[in-house]
């Protein structure tokens, strides 16, 4: 009876502390990093601007201007972005060919970010911003084995 | 051998005309305003090439004798200017007639060919709705297209994966085979080319 409560107690800590690691890492990797802004500014920036705002150099020159974060990615989900990144449209390249699926993840994100600046953001978007810096988490790294989608994209 | 000094310095003059226009003008390079695009008269021989097309089919530059050819060089992932040329040559293709794309012919000529294989090109060609019958999507080896970019006096230097640093040209080629009218920039004009393609076309 004993050595039981003694195992639950230790099964309960164990839990807690893995709770407790998973919620640091989460929130670690909700703001903006410096692989979000590489990607963006390398891939993104000439059309859609700093902040999202589709006031990039370039934009000027495209046949239709292009869209502020802050209007349109809101409504759309996570999957639906990261096709519009994998896939292109109008005259935005297909960016699957040359990044991969972390990268494809890190735009998202930025994209995400950007979108949410200066505006009230609603809970399920918090939530929602948990649930990407979740995927982008290197869980090989921290777990110490590689992640199914990783594997297959190589 | 006389001629092939001739032919040296012709090709050593272009590279560095154009060369020299594309530190002004390069794609992808990052956070660049565009730089309006130039226009300039040439008429300097193209040497022949083999590459592979959108198909995965052969592709002998030398077939196209005959036709006016509009060679535009651009990469699938370019996030800068590439779109834009692409975009016009689209609307050059809309523009000509049926009797015209029997004796014109496009071709974009991939600088990225580590990304740009035949199914991406093929994608690429589709997404832009280029019709096939006469324009080509080209990639290859990288000495094979280093020999075309440098007969084209198009410098390209690679950035990272999918990320490529080119001179933007849009060149026009004549019946002979001979490089006549060379556009340097992000979006050339769709009137301008063509006034010069049906200029070309109408020579004998």
């Amino acid at each position: 009876m004993h050595s039981f409560r003694v195992l639950r107690l230790c099964a309960v800590k164990r839990l807690s502390v893995h709770c407790g690691l998973v919620l640091i890492v989460l929130l670690a990797g909700c703001g903006r990093n410096e692989r979000m802004d590489t990607v963006y500014t390398q891939r993104c920036l000439n059309c859609h601007g700093v902040s999202g705002r589709g006031d990039g150099p370039m934009a000027a020159s495209l046949p239709v201007a292009p869209p502020d974060f802050r209007q349109t990615v809101e409504k759309k989900g996570n999957p639906q972005i990261r096709r519009l990144i994998a896939d292109g449209k109008g005259l935005m390249p297909a960016f699957e060919p040359a990044l991969s699926a972390s990268e494809i993840n890190d735009m998202l994100q930025m994209v995400r970010f950007l979108s949410r600046e200066g505006r009230q953001i609603s809970w399920w978007e918090k939530f929602d911003a948990l649930v990407v810096a979740h995927c982008s988490i290197p869980w090989e790294a921290v777990l110490g084995y590689d992640e199914p989608s990783a594997e297959k994209k190589l | 051998m006389s001629a092939l000094w001739v032919w040296g310095f012709c090709r050593i003059g272009l590279a560095f005309l154009l060369s020299f226009a594309s530190l002004a003008g390069a794609a992808s390079a990052p956070h660049s305003a565009l730089k309006p695009v130039e226009r300039r008269q040439v008429n300097l021989p193209t040497a022949d090439f083999s590459l592979t097309d959108q198909g995965g089919k052969i592709f002998q530059f030398k077939n196209l004798r005959g036709k006016v050819v509009v060679v535009a060089f651009a990469y699938t992932t370019c996030p800068d200017v590439c779109p834009l040329i692409t975009a016009a040559l689209r609307q050059v293709q809309s523009k000509l007639t049926v009797e015209e794309r029997k004796n014109i012919h496009l071709l974009t000529v991939t600088t990225d060919p580590e990304i740009d294989l035949p199914k991406v090109l093929t994608g690429y060609a589709k997404r832009y709705g280029a019709g096939l019958d006469n324009w080509s999507f080209l990639t290859g080896s990288e000495t094979a297209l280093k020999s075309v970019w440098q007969n084209f006096g198009v410098g390209v230097k690679r950035q990272g994966r999918g990320l490529v640093d080119h001179t933007p040209l849009t060149a026009i080629v004549d019946r002979h085979g001979m490089l006549r009218v060379a556009f340097i920039g992000s979006s050339p004009d769709v009137p301008a080319i063509l006034n010069d393609i049906r200029s070309l076309l109408a020579e004998r």
